[in-house]
């Protein structure tokens, strides 16, 4: 049955076979060629956002700092928790804020993906992948807005407070790898059960909210690892998204030591579900226009 | 046919395509269920069924073919087209083909309302996978043919819905696939900007472009392709030349035909007095409600007269399937009911010089003067039944040249048509 196409030297262009279940070996390539089209997305999330307003892009800006403020007001004065080494509570938040939306949004698009652009999905054909991506580019420049935000931070504690930060700054771009990477590939994972049962859809907010007061995002890791139960700590430790921001916050903070084992957590779950994740994905992605 | 595309390469090829939908049916739960049943039912709300909606389907496409998709609703050209636009995937079989695949499955498909008329060219253009040179190139052209260039920098939430459509075609017929799947895109915006697509569509067609095209319309099909496929119930039943393609659709159309029909439930009109009362509507002498140019359409009338009502005629309304009138038939009945009297009215419109076509046939029972259309009694438009006018096609060549001329002559001259119209009990 699989013979080929005849004469098919005088068709240029490359050869598609769409079978079901087959193996798509241009997948790549695709993702490639639309490469264009998940900046494209990206720009239109940017410019929807903020059409129509005053501020605009301001508003990127304001939301981490409100964000910060009501953290450290609440964590850092009424709860009096510690900061880690000489860092001002704000700096110390705002540095948990950044890895923690970053790895929040990340899993909140791709977990969701298959709903929120199932109109688009359903109508045209493009590597499926490219949406969350695209979504995903969005959030990063929300993030370098917000970086840009603390560097400024720290300038300015640098003057109030004497705060100094150390070398390793330049590393906090490589660092914000990590927290894209981990929520990015576990949204994927569970982006197929979100095609059949949307129960997950309302379940994520939710979850990510608990999620945060349980990794150190408002208060110092050590403090938190203080406080729990020597029996449990290990478990706690190994709270992979504690793991991006500690990295983050040792490349801010010159009192903080690097924490490996929640660092090397996030490697390993990293590696298990960056795989199984794209794999799932490339499985929903196959048939779930009928389904949604 | 076949035999002379051979020399060309294939460069789609569709074999033995099935695809299965799983259809979940909410079950219906007995009027007055035993405790089991409701048991049962509370257990498993939907019963699962399987639904073919394309059956070992195939066929193979040469470089530079238009291939016509047609077909009923639901009878599958939709899905196939999706197959090969790899927007869903197979459940068996096998499709391969070479180069780049566009689809214009539905024009606007990504436009954002926030968005200006630029922006969302350029998104648009992504999104069907062009890159954003490609755009740079064609954007002067796109904004001509859209004839939108005033307002290129507002949202398009600002534009009208033409305009919107406009863009969007604009944006799309511009790609440069080497197959290009159209699905009923070309029914839109107004009628000058139809043509304007069409012409586009035959331009691309005559570049030596292959096109995979679904319509309904049987015109478009006609002038755009050279080769049709005809699908029904997910299967494929004929595969090869245009005219006997359409032939087959219109047959395959007739079980949809209704050569009787109840009027008297039918929404009318509010302004109406219900003097008389339309009842029922029956085609004779003529099972398919197809008809030559020169084929008298008979059709029986029954009324009920409510209250007495005097100089009742009737008048015919043909409508295309736009909605816009084509002619208008007079039947000078000129009759006195009496209340409560029920009356068949027969009506031949002998000779009714119609185009070829479809048409929508509405009906009006008239008072004193049938030329005015505020005298309705009762209205039914604009349809009480559907016919087609067929083709002077190659079949008819025993039609003498005096009365293909006499055709040519009243094309669209409504009041060429005669009517005769008698009542009866």
């Amino acid at each position: 049955m699989k013979h080929k196409i005849v004469n098919q030297d005088e068709i240029s262009g490359m050869r598609t076979v769409i079978e079901p279940n087959g193996k798509n070996f241009q997948y790549w390539k695709d993702i490639w060629r639309y490469r264009e089209l998940a900046f494209n997305l990206a720009k239109r999330d940017i410019t929807v956002r903020y059409k129509q307003t005053v501020i605009g892009l301001g508003w990127s800006i304001i939301n981490p700092i409100i964000n910060m403020l009501i953290m450290s007001f609440i964590f850092g004065s009424v709860a009096h928790l510690e900061s880690d080494g000489s860092a001002p509570y704000s700096i110390m938040v705002y540095a948990g804020i950044i890895p923690w939306t970053l790895f929040s949004k990340n899993f909140t698009i791709t977990s969701g993906t298959f709903l929120s652009s199932a109109g688009l999905m359903k109508k045209v054909y493009f590597p499926r992948i490219i949406s969350p991506l695209g979504a995903s580019i969005a959030a990063l420049i929300d993030s370098l807005i917000s970086f840009a935000v603390l560097l400024l931070i720290i300038v300015i504690s640098f003057f109030l407070t004497g705060f100094t930060p150390c070398w390793r700054l330049v590393l906090v771009p490589a660092f914000l790898v990590l927290p894209i990477a981990l929520g990015f590939f576990l949204g994927l994972f569970l982006s197929p059960f979100n095609i059949r049962f949307r129960d997950l859809n309302q379940a994520v907010p939710f979850l990510l909210q608990v999620g945060q007061f349980l990794t150190p995002v408002a208060y110092s890791f050590a403090v938190a690892c203080a406080a729990v139960p020597e029996k449990f700590r290990f478990i706690y430790e190994l709270n992979p998204v504690a793991g991006a921001i500690n990295a983050v916050r040792w490349c801010i903070i010159p009192d903080n030591a690097f924490h490996w084992p929640s660092f090397i957590s996030a490697l390993v779950i990293l590696a298990v579900f960056a795989p199984i994740g794209l794999m799932a994905f490339r499985k929903g992605e196959r048939t779930f226009v009928d389904l949604v | 046919m076949a035999a002379k595309t051979d020399d060309r390469p294939i460069i789609l090829k569709v074999e033995n395509v099935s695809k299965k939908y799983i259809i979940k049916n909410m079950k219906t739960l007995p009027s007055n269920p035993t405790k089991g049943q409701m048991i049962r039912y509370r257990l498993r709300k939907f019963e699962k069924n399987d639904f073919w909606a394309l059956k070992d389907i195939s066929f193979e496409v040469h470089k530079g073919d238009r291939l016509a998709i047609v077909g009923r609703n639901g009878a599958g050209k939709s899905t196939l087209l999706k197959l090969i636009s790899r927007i869903t995937e197979p459940t068996e079989g096998r499709i391969e083909y070479y180069g780049r695949v566009a689809a214009m499955l539905e024009v606007g498909t990504g436009f954002n309302s926030e968005l200006t008329g630029r922006e969302n060219v350029y998104l648009n253009g992504a999104i069907l996978g062009m890159s954003k040179e490609e755009i740079d190139k064609r954007f002067d052209g796109i904004v001509e043919f859209s004839e939108v260039e005033e307002f290129i920098d507002t949202p398009v939430k600002r534009y009208s819905s033409g305009m919107m459509v406009r863009l969007a075609f604009a944006v799309a017929s511009t790609m440069d696939p080497d197959i290009l799947i159209v699905d009923e895109v070309l029914s839109v915006g107004d009628m000058k900007f139809r043509e304007k697509c069409l012409h586009r569509m035959n331009e691309i067609a005559a570049s030596g472009k292959t096109i995979l095209c679904v319509s309904h319309v049987m015109g478009i099909v006609r002038g755009l392709c050279n080769r049709a496929i005809v699908l029904e119930r997910g299967k494929m039943i004929y595969n090869g030349d245009v005219e006997h393609a359409i032939k087959l659709y219109n047959g395959i159309n007739e079980e949809a035909r209704i050569t009787s029909r109840d009027l008297f439930d039918l929404p009318r009109p509010r302004y109406l007095n219900e003097k008389i009362r339309m009842q029922h509507v029956d085609i004779i002498e003529n099972k398919t409600c197809i008809y030559k140019w020169d084929e008298p359409i008979r059709f029986v009338l029954s009324v009920k007269v409510n209250a007495d009502a005097e100089d009742v005629s009737l008048r015919a309304v043909f409508s295309c399937d736009n909605g816009a009138s084509a002619a208008c038939a007079f039947v000078p009945l000129h009759a006195d009911f009496k209340s409560g009297e029920s009356k068949n009215i027969y009506v031949s419109i002998d000779r009714h010089n119609l185009a070829p076509g479809d048409y929508k046939v509405g009906l009006d029972l008239t008072q004193d003067n049938p030329y005015d259309i505020y005298n309705n009694v009762d209205s039914i438009t604009p349809e009480a039944f559907f016919i087609t006018v067929k083709n002077i096609g190659s079949e008819d060549h025993e039609i003498e040249d005096n009365s293909a001329r006499l055709w040519l002559n009243s094309w669209g001259h409504s009041r060429i048509m005669e009517t005769t119209g008698e009542v009866r009990n």
